[in-house]
């Protein structure tokens, strides 16, 4: 079994080469989805969940803190946003700083309380608050909307000095969560790599010794979570404008466990891009079995139990894996006729 | 106070069947140190098998489906009550075996598993019982109302609270003063030495987790005729479960009871004066004990905490 600091960290212009691909691959999406028999908002969908995913992996993979109640923050994101249009102004930047800013602040809430713990209790108090949230907002109908949630959540216009562009068009859409998605995998990358990263890895190899090093061990798991559950703000909001409602089962426990699920599947535990894998493994699973079949999650449920059991590195780690034994049947081939020469 | 007193009863009955859901749970986190996040799912599995046991559905037009139904709804629940806990002991023993692979691993892969297995398990109720509602009949003498001290309860409640108490004292017995609960309680205190005294430790897990989904199967069938039975009652009911288990410290039965007794109560005071926020109140007093002691109330340390 590898771990994510077993994949030596690659010269910043390998990644920033895998960066622009994804960029490429985004820019091109609107021409290429529909021939491929996808649509538009599938795009969008996709995207908004690799900001999610890639936000959560940064708790889950690197810092190994296992978050079972993060689709709360997602619809944190996606209430605030909402709110902020109905009831303060119609803005987009100010919606999405809201839900960004409310997922925030509710995560460190939520972090304050449950940094000190560790392993499967962390993992417990996050179901406990994630189930607090979906609860609240489920019983406070004067602001949430009840069961209902909010419904004709609007795309504000992107209003930059002297132009305006208008949401409403999927298309549209699907290129502002697209250079939403860069723009975090930017921030993410280097926040990943930096010395705050290593801390992380650090504190998930070792708890203890991390915290015998010095490190204040709870302010970095404090600090990742509270992360994590900004970048699932920017998602919930993103995805209320995409639903054009917010509503509870965005928070319920069924999202924060498809969310583990789909990181997992994708290869989090070991790669920075595992999310990004599992997302789009999940979605054209979803699209594609769901069209054959009603039971697809049957399928989706049993994969993933076999990936638990036989691959836990996940898809990218049976990239890596393959590629190694790939080079190294190259190398060991090379070893030889060197010594033969 | 007079007023409170048939919540405080309410909320009793009510901590008793959550013992009697989280006895299963407690007994495989405590021996295995594995989260099953199944359990709701097996729960839910061993209500359905009575359904369809008590339904004849299973035995289609044979002569013994007409004989079958032809014997008294008592007979057939009691038969329910006995087969339908072995079904789920089945699935439960399945279950153990393909988690097999993530001993030895973080705990993190045993409630990824079971978490995967929940999924598959509800979807597969959805494929063999259908989507819908459904009601699980019981026999006339334990159903309808009763009297009590000028309050109207329903006899079923009284029933499946007795029931609950019953089977706590039964599991306790087992536990505490037979040579397999020994060797049970041995295996989860120090499970190399009771490998290195000649106990085959993976047939000791195997039962232990058909016992435990047997305990979960029984809890469904009691319960169900109390809060109806859909293919997601799974769900429903592992959160109070694991709730428990926290509360109560992971490994200690009457940790686990306790707690179980103190949700009960904090539901149905709750319950009575803000009707809406009762599940609530049961994350709060997670949040607040946990926020108190680390390892709940009775919790000892464990592997769960790497």
């Amino acid at each position: 079994m590898i771990s994510l600091s077993d994949i030596p960290s690659r010269s910043p212009a390998q990644a920033y080469g895998a960066i622009v691909l994804l960029a490429l691959a985004l820019a091109t999406a609107p021409w290429w989805l529909p021939m491929v028999g996808l649509y538009q908002y599938l795009g969008i969908e996709i995207a908004i969940w690799m900001i999610f995913a890639l936000g959560f992996n940064l708790l889950f993979g690197y810092a190994g803190l296992h978050s079972f109640g993060h689709g709360a923050y997602l619809g944190i994101g996606a209430y605030a946003f909402g709110l902020f249009q109905q009831n303060v102004a119609l803005s987009l930047w100010g919606g999405l700083a809201a839900g960004i800013l409310a997922a925030g602040v509710a995560g460190a809430v939520v972090g304050a309380f449950i940094s000190h713990r560790r392993g499967i209790y962390y993992a417990l108090l996050t179901i406990a608050f994630g189930q607090v949230f979906w609860f609240t907002s489920m019983k406070l109908y004067g602001i949430t909307g009840g069961e209902d949630g909010l419904l004709g959540i609007p795309r504000p216009p992107l209003s930059l000095p002297g132009i305006e562009f208008d949401l409403r068009p999927n298309v549209a859409l699907f290129y502002l969560v697209a250079i939403l998605l860069v723009a975090s995998v930017l921030v993410l990358w280097r926040l990943a790599n930096s010395p705050f990263g290593r801390v992380l890895q650090a504190i998930r190899q070792n708890e203890t010794r991390a915290r015998f090093a010095g490190y204040e061990v709870w302010r970095f798991k404090l600090a990742a979570f509270v992360i994590s559950a900004m970048f699932a703000g920017l998602a919930g909001g993103l995805f209320s404008m995409a639903q054009q409602s917010a509503y509870p089962d965005v928070m319920s426990l069924h999202q924060s466990g498809l969310i583990v699920m789909m990181v997992l599947v994708g290869g989090g535990l070991v790669s920075f891009w595992g999310p990004v894998l599992g997302v789009i493994l999940y979605f054209v699973a979803r699209d594609v079995l769901g069209g054959f079949t009603e039971t697809w999650l049957l399928w989706y449920g049993l994969m993933f139990m076999a990936m638990v059991m036989l691959r836990p590195e996940g898809l990218a780690g049976m990239f890596h894996l393959g590629w190694k034994r790939l080079r190294g049947t190259r190398d060991h081939a090379s070893a030889l006729a060197a010594e033969k020469a | 106070m007079l007023d409170l007193l048939p919540h405080i009863l309410n909320g009793l009955t009510l901590g008793l069947l959550f013992a009697l859901i989280a006895l299963g749970f407690t007994l495989i986190v405590g021996v295995m140190e594995v989260i099953n996040l199944a359990h709701g799912s097996l729960f839910a599995l061993g209500a359905y098998f009575a359904l369809s046991l008590i339904g004849g559905t299973w035995f289609g037009d044979t002569a013994f489906a007409a004989w079958w139904l032809s014997l008294a709804i008592e007979t057939r629940y009691v038969a329910a009550l006995l087969l339908g806990p072995v079904l789920a002991a089945v699935a439960g023993m399945i279950l153990e075996l393909c988690l097999r692979p993530t001993y030895g691993k973080a705990p993190l892969y045993g409630l990824l598993l079971t978490f995967g297995a929940a999924l598959v398990i509800e979807e597969i109720i959805r494929l063999g019982w259908g989507t819908g509602e459904q009601n699980l009949a019981v026999p006339v003498a334990i159903n309808g109302p009763i009297l009590v001290a000028g309050f109207i309860y329903s006899k079923y409640k009284f029933f499946a609270a007795g029931f609950s108490l019953v089977a706590i004292f039964a599991v306790w017995l087992f536990l505490e003063k037979t040579p397999y609960g020994t060797i049970i309680k041995a295996g989860a205190h120090d499970s190399e030495m009771v490998r290195a005294l000649g106990y085959d430790l993976s047939k000791l897990r195997l039962l232990v987790f058909g016992f435990g989904a047997a305990l979960a199967g029984l809890a469904g069938i009691i319960m169900v005729p109390i809060w109806g039975l859909r293919p997601h009652v799974g769900i429903d009911v592992v959160i109070p479960a694991f709730l428990i288990i926290v509360i109560g410290g992971i490994g200690s039965f009457w940790g686990a009871v306790i707690a179980a007794l103190m949700v009960g109560l904090a539901v149905g005071i709750t319950g009575a004066y803000a009707g809406a926020w009762a599940t609530m109140s049961m994350y709060i007093l997670l949040i607040l004990v946990v926020g108190l002691r680390s390892r709940g109330l009775f919790g000892r340390k464990s592997a769960l905490e790497n």
